[in-house]
């Protein structure tokens, strides 16, 4: 199969795939009883003529399907419609927040791949250290603990020891510091959410590094590099690391979609102004667009994780791009 | 929890003249004609003013935007001198066309839907008004309308800013988040100067405002309010102990925590008294099965409940003991028109079961502990509350308990707020809920709960089977609405409170108490359950160290 069709052929694949996961969530959030607007009905100042006009005015009042139409036609000019609570564009509100959700998510993957990449390959090589078993029980540790639990106790320890903001993005004061003083003012805060992040993921990805590279460690082709006095860190990060990261690398594409998506608890319990709040808040209220908006956006994400983790590979593994298998 | 080597919020200058305070959820919208939710129209409080003002110390309503006014003896035609020399936040004058603007362009404009067009639609036809001159305004009202003052707290926007988005019929989406703050324009003490979405909001205060202090000084004291968007209570509580913020508002439950405090972490709790609004359990007297229908329309079925409930324990276990009885359906907060003579029912499981034996005929034939009635239905009740309150859950798990001891089976059955509102008020379909209501601090704005017609007349739907106390309840109501003298009618809500204690449609539960704890850097400090801990807002400054 040539790069070329298979690319096409994921793109075909691509389109049922963003079709049918908005239509699935349009129909979840149809599951639950009543609309947006019920949280009016209760309210004695308010009369009934107002709610319906508000119901109209969305095409609430109409069958699911023909909601879902209309739904579609807005898409279809690249509109994601309006929030019913925030009566803004769904797009000026999921991009206003956007950033900063890849900033915490962002800096948490990069720290993580990054550590777990080169510390698996390490763990590989040593399997006998103390380092190793050290790592392997951080890694268990983090990876049985729920993140919001582990949230919750480093901002106790924080607000016991002081040194690190309790949450949110910037101090109250950030305007009024020097540039250097912005920068890590923002980075402080980081801390906390973003070591919460990443300290599953890096466990995650070290103990499948580690796994790929001793695999790797243990074929001939290494022997034969050994034998041929390459020196051993050019054996580790060059040949056995290029070896071991195929899977991580078709996991780095998927992870994509949890850029966005991923940091929503975390996000709620440290007070990070990003999209999780936003999500969550839409998702309790039934703002109908504002979570089919994030929708959309997050499986387009999916898709376009997954080519990119196409297109990476074929650069880091030269066996793809020739369509030959098997090992070397 | 170990006390702090160093705090992360710095003590510098900045903190000077600023309030910081927390808020759950972040606002959506500064346009406070189409802002539904209580985000956005906490901010809008710094930001607008109306014509008038309501004092939550007094229940008085003052002058704000307008200065004086006189009405017609039948109270049909009311007219408003306004305030001179009033300027908008951005220096434009103030005048008589801006609320012409508000009134007509925005409230009754058929496209824009708002919630302040039902509050001046009276006896189903719309306020009118006049611009004499620029400085007067004058109301035309279809019948007199007693809460007519107090409505007019109803903010007025600018003409020159919006009016352009009424004509394009963009105005609904006009003043969202992303919004240049200069062009959000109000008369009130603070301007928006920076809205970072999900993080905080800044307001500053405003150079033109009008107010001046006692001592001739220009109000508001403050420099600058931040608030500071925090979602999870546990967080805005360390965040608070830490220095950050200015403000926690508090649980029952996190008294015990955050008294030990005070001296230390300089903040003082303040009580306030009984929250705003009601609580309470209602049964559907208009109930599916014909048997219900009929225990739940016995005014004495209703009281016996309202014996089994042992609401000091609810105060003690929901609230921590920071909650007090509720009595009447208006909460001991309104001021003025709350009756402190309204009937109340002590805990008294005897009475309840005698009642429920003797005079509405419950007999236990089986001996398994539920009564039954004469027919032989046993007495089971499916209570229901919606999920999202953890306290309201545990009044409703309390309930089951006071009721089982009375010989009551109750199934307990939570479910999503809409779902709950669906049933309530749509299909019907429902034995018995623990509810609340919010509250206004004019009994006239629970007209649509209380008159049988009503549509959140839940318990009895329909208008069609009003009792005959329910029609004497329309009529006091209806009277109330048209009687200027504020005496009179708090006599016509005295009346109404005594009744409803009588006949219970609602069955009180307990009102949680308004806890503050505020940073004592600020004053002067009055708190209230209406007014919130800093009111008047423009009065509070911060003390020199």
């Amino acid at each position: 199969m040539s790069p070329r069709h298979s690319f096409f052929n994921r793109c075909l694949m691509a389109i049922p795939l963003l079709l049918l996961l908005p239509l699935l969530t349009f129909w979840l959030m149809h599951l639950m009883p009543g609309n947006y607007f019920d949280q009016l009905r209760l309210n004695p100042q308010i009369s009934r003529a107002t709610v319906e006009q508000y119901e109209k005015l969305y095409h609430l009042n109409e069958p699911v399907l023909i909601q879902y139409v209309y739904w579609l036609k807005q898409l279809a000019r690249l509109d994601f419609g309006y929030s019913f609570a925030y009566k803004q564009p769904v797009l000026d509100i999921l991009v206003s927040r956007l950033g900063n959700t890849v900033l915490l998510t962002g800096f948490s993957f990069a720290w993580a791949w990054i550590l777990a990449v080169f510390l698996g390959l390490l763990a590989a090589r040593y399997p006998r250290s103390i380092f190793n078993r050290l790592l392997d029980g951080i890694a268990y540790a983090a990876l049985s603990m729920p993140n919001f639990f582990l949230c919750l106790i480093l901002l106790h320890l924080a607000a016991a020891w002081g040194g690190l903001p309790l949450g949110g993005m910037r101090s109250v004061d950030y305007e009024a510091l020097s540039a250097s003083g912005k920068v890590l003012d923002i980075l402080s805060h980081l801390a906390i959410p973003s070591f919460v992040l990443g300290i599953g993921i890096f466990s995650f990805l070290f103990r499948l590094m580690r796994a790929q590279a001793q695999e790797v460690y243990e074929r001939d082709f290494v022997l034969y590099l050994r034998a041929w006095r390459i020196p051993g860190y050019k054996i580790l990060f060059k040949h056995v690391a290029r070896n071991a990261i195929n899977p991580l690398i078709t996991l780095l594409g998927m992870q994509l979609p949890a850029l966005v998506s991923g940091a929503a608890l975390v996000e709620i319990f440290t007070g990070w102004p990003g999209l999780g709040q936003v999500m969550l808040q839409a998702v309790r209220a039934q703002d109908l667009f504002l979570v089919m908006g994030n929708m959309v956006m997050v499986s387009a994400l999916l898709v376009l994780g997954n080519f990119l983790s196409d297109i990476l590979l074929v650069i880091v593994d030269p066996r793809i791009r020739s369509g030959k298998g098997g090992a070397s | 929890m170990c006390a702090p080597i160093a705090s992360f919020a710095a003590q510098s200058d900045f903190f000077d003249g600023t309030l910081v305070l927390p808020i759950a959820t972040e606002p959506k919208t500064f346009n406070v004609l189409v802002a539904q939710e209580t985000s956005s129209t906490e901010v809008a409080q710094y930001l607008f003013e109306g014509l008038t003002e309501f004092n939550p110390k007094t229940g008085a309503v003052l002058p704000d935007l307008a200065a004086s006014w006189h009405h017609s003896p039948d109270g049909l035609v009311w007219t408003f001198r306004l305030r001179k020399g009033v300027r908008w936040s951005d220096g434009s004058p103030f005048t008589a066309q801006d609320v012409a603007f508000t009134f007509e362009q925005v409230i009754f404009n058929p496209a824009i839907p708002n919630g302040a067009r039902d509050i001046f639609t009276i006896q189903g036809k719309p306020v009118t008004l006049n611009v004499l001159d620029d400085d007067t305004v004058e109301f035309h009202l279809p019948a007199p309308f007693a809460p007519f003052l107090f409505s007019l707290t109803q903010p007025i926007i600018p003409k020159h800013i919006l009016e352009k988005a009424v004509h394009d019929g963009t105005f609904s989406s006009a003043w969202g988040l992303g919004e240049d703050p200069a062009r959000i324009v109000g008369t009130g003490p603070f301007r928006l100067a920076k809205v970072l979405p999900g993080e905080r909001v800044e307001l500053v205060r405003n150079p033109y405002y009008w107010r001046m202090g006692h001592d001739r000084r220009p109000l508001p004291r403050l420099d600058r309010i931040i608030l500071m968007i925090i979602p999870s209570q546990e967080n805005q509580l360390l965040r608070f102990l830490d220095g950050e913020t200015d403000l926690f508002v508090m649980r029952g439950s996190d008294y015990p925590v955050l008294k030990p405090l005070e001296k230390e972490r300089n903040f003082k709790i303040h009580r306030t008294g009984a929250s705003l609004g009601s609580s309470f359990v209602a049964l559907n007297q208009q109930a599916k099965e014909p048997w219900k229908k009929k225990w739940f329309q016995n005014r004495d079925f209703r009281r016996a409940l309202s014996h089994g409930l042992d609401r000091a324990s609810m105060a003690d276990i929901v609230f921590n003991r920071f909650a007090v009885k509720q009595c009447s359906p208006l909460s001991p907060s309104v001021p003025f028109f709350y009756n402190d003579e309204t009937p109340c029912y002590d805990h008294d499981p005897g009475t309840a079961k005698m009642i429920l034996t003797e005079v509405v005929g419950f007999q236990d034939k089986d001996k398994d502990g539920i009564l039954e009635d004469e027919e032989g239905h046993p007495l089971e009740i499916v209570l229901m509350t919606n999920t999202e309150d953890p306290a309201r859950l545990q009044l409703a798990q309390m309930i089951r308990e006071d009721w089982r001891r009375i010989g009551i089976r109750v199934h307990l059955q939570p479910l999503e707020f809409n779902a709950l509102v669906s049933k309530l008020t749509v299909t019907h379909d429902w034995d018995a809920v623990v509810m609340g209501l919010t509250g206004s601090v004019d009994p006239h704005f629970g007209a649509n709960v209380w008159l049988s017609s009503g549509n959140l007349h839940f318990w009895n739907p329909g208008g069609g089977n009003a009792t005959y106390i329910e029609t004497k309840v329309d009529d006091l109501f209806g009277k109330a609405a048209v009687t200027l003298d504020r005496n009179k009618r708090k006599e016509y809500y005295d009346e109404w409170q005594r009744i409803e204690g009588e006949e219970l449609p609602l069955i009180p539960t307990v009102l949680p108490e308004v806890l503050y704890a505020v940073r004592d850097r600020f004053a002067p400090l009055t708190p209230t359950a209406l007014g919130g801990p800093f009111y008047p807002i423009e009065e509070v400054e911060t003390k020199r160290s």
